[in-house]
C-alpha cells in the first residue's frame, strides 16, 4: 500500500516536471553610444535685445546625457547653436555665445577629468569618453540681436546638436 | 541623486561596422541597427562621411527613414568598393520638427 502510494507521488511529480517550461532570456550586449535629451532648453528675456537660457535670465539650460558602454571609444561633441530653425523676420544681425560644461557623472574618479581635458572650436565643445557610465552635459545659449535692438516679437527655437563619434 | 522627468534616447550600433561584399558586383554592404526611444523624433536621416567629413555616395532603402516611437530598424547601406577606404563614418542623425524646441542628436559609427 504504502508502495503504491509512492508510486503514485512519483508518477504525480513527473507528471508537473513533465509541464514545466523553460523560459529563455536572451540578451545581445555590444559597445554603444546612447545620447538622451534630458532636457531641452528654454530661452529667457532677460531685456529686449537679449535671449539667454541662463537660469538668472529666467532660461533653463539643455541637459543631455551621453551613456557609453565601452571606454576610450567615443567623442562626445556638443555644439550650442549659432541660428534660430524658426524665428520672426528679422532685420538685424544676431550675436551668439554659448558654452557647455559637465554638470554630473556617474563616475566621479575616472570621468573627473572630462571637464578640464574639454577642447573648445567655435561653439563646438568635444570630450573624451574615457570611461563607462553616463554624463551629463549643460549647455548655455545667448543671443544678442544687433545694435541692442528689441527681437521682434514672436517664437524663436533654436537646437543644440549633440554628436557622439566612435573613435 | 539625479532625477529626470523624461528622457529621449537615440542608439544606434554596431560602434565598429565592417564592410561585407554584397550580391552586387563593386558594391559593399554593411548592416546597422537604430533604435528610437525619442518621441520627440519620428525621422532620421542617415549619411556616410570621409575622415573629413565629406559626404561619400551610398545606397540604401531610404536616406531619411521613419522610426516610431520605441521601434527598432536594421538596415543595411552600400558603397562602391572603389570607396572603401574612404569611409570613416556612417551617421544617423535625427530630424527635428520645426518649431519644436529640442536637441538634435547624431550617432557616428567608425569603420577602422
Amino acid at each position: 500500500m504504502f508502495k503504491k502510494a509512492l508510486l503514485v507521488g512519483a508518477i504525480s511529480l513527473g507528471a508537473v516536471s513533465a509541464h514545466a517550461v523553460d523560459v529563455p532570456i536572451t540578451g545581445n550586449v555590444q559597445s554603444k553610444c546612447i545620447i538622451t535629451t534630458d532636457t531641452p532648453g528654454v530661452y529667457g528675456n532677460p531685456n529686449a535685445y537679449t535671449l539667454s537660457t541662463a537660469s538668472g535670465d529666467g532660461g533653463v539650460q539643455p541637459i543631455v546625457r551621453y551613456d557609453v558602454t565601452l571606454a576610450n571609444a567615443y567623442y562626445a561633441q556638443i555644439t550650442t547653436p549659432t541660428e534660430f530653425d524658426q524665428s520672426p523676420s528679422l532685420s538685424d544681425t544676431v550675436t551668439w555665445t554659448g558654452s557647455t560644461t559637465v554638470s554630473a557623472v556617474s563616475d566621479a574618479t575616472n570621468m573627473g577629468s572630462y571637464e578640464t581635458n574639454k577642447t573648445t572650436f567655435g561653439q563646438t565643445t568635444q570630450y573624451d569618453l574615457t570611461a563607462t557610465g553616463s554624463t551629463w552635459f549643460e549647455s548655455t545659449s545667448t543671443a544678442a540681436y544687433g545694435g541692442n535692438k528689441a527681437f521682434p516679437g514672436g517664437t524663436y527655437v533654436a537646437n543644440v546638436e549633440a554628436v557622439c563619434i566612435a573613435k | 541623486m539625479l532625477v529626470s522627468s523624461f528622457a529621449y534616447a537615440h542608439e544606434m550600433t554596431p560602434t565598429y561596422p565592417e564592410w561585407r561584399y554584397s550580391i552586387y558586383s563593386d558594391l559593399l554592404v554593411t548592416k546597422m541597427e537604430m533604435f528610437n526611444k525619442r518621441n520627440d523624433v519620428e525621422y532620421y536621416e542617415i549619411a556616410v562621411f570621409d575622415e573629413n567629413w565629406n559626404p561619400i555616395p551610398f545606397v540604401s532603402s531610404y536616406k531619411v527613414f521613419k522610426l516610431d516611437y520605441l521601434s527598432r530598424v536594421q538596415f543595411e547601406v552600400y558603397i562602391r568598393a572603389k570607396d572603401k577606404d574612404r569611409a570613416e563614418y556612417i551617421c544617423s542623425r535625427s530630424k527635428l520638427n520645426n518649431g519644436m524646441p529640442a536637441i538634435s542628436s547624431m550617432i557616428c559609427s567608425r569603420f577602422k
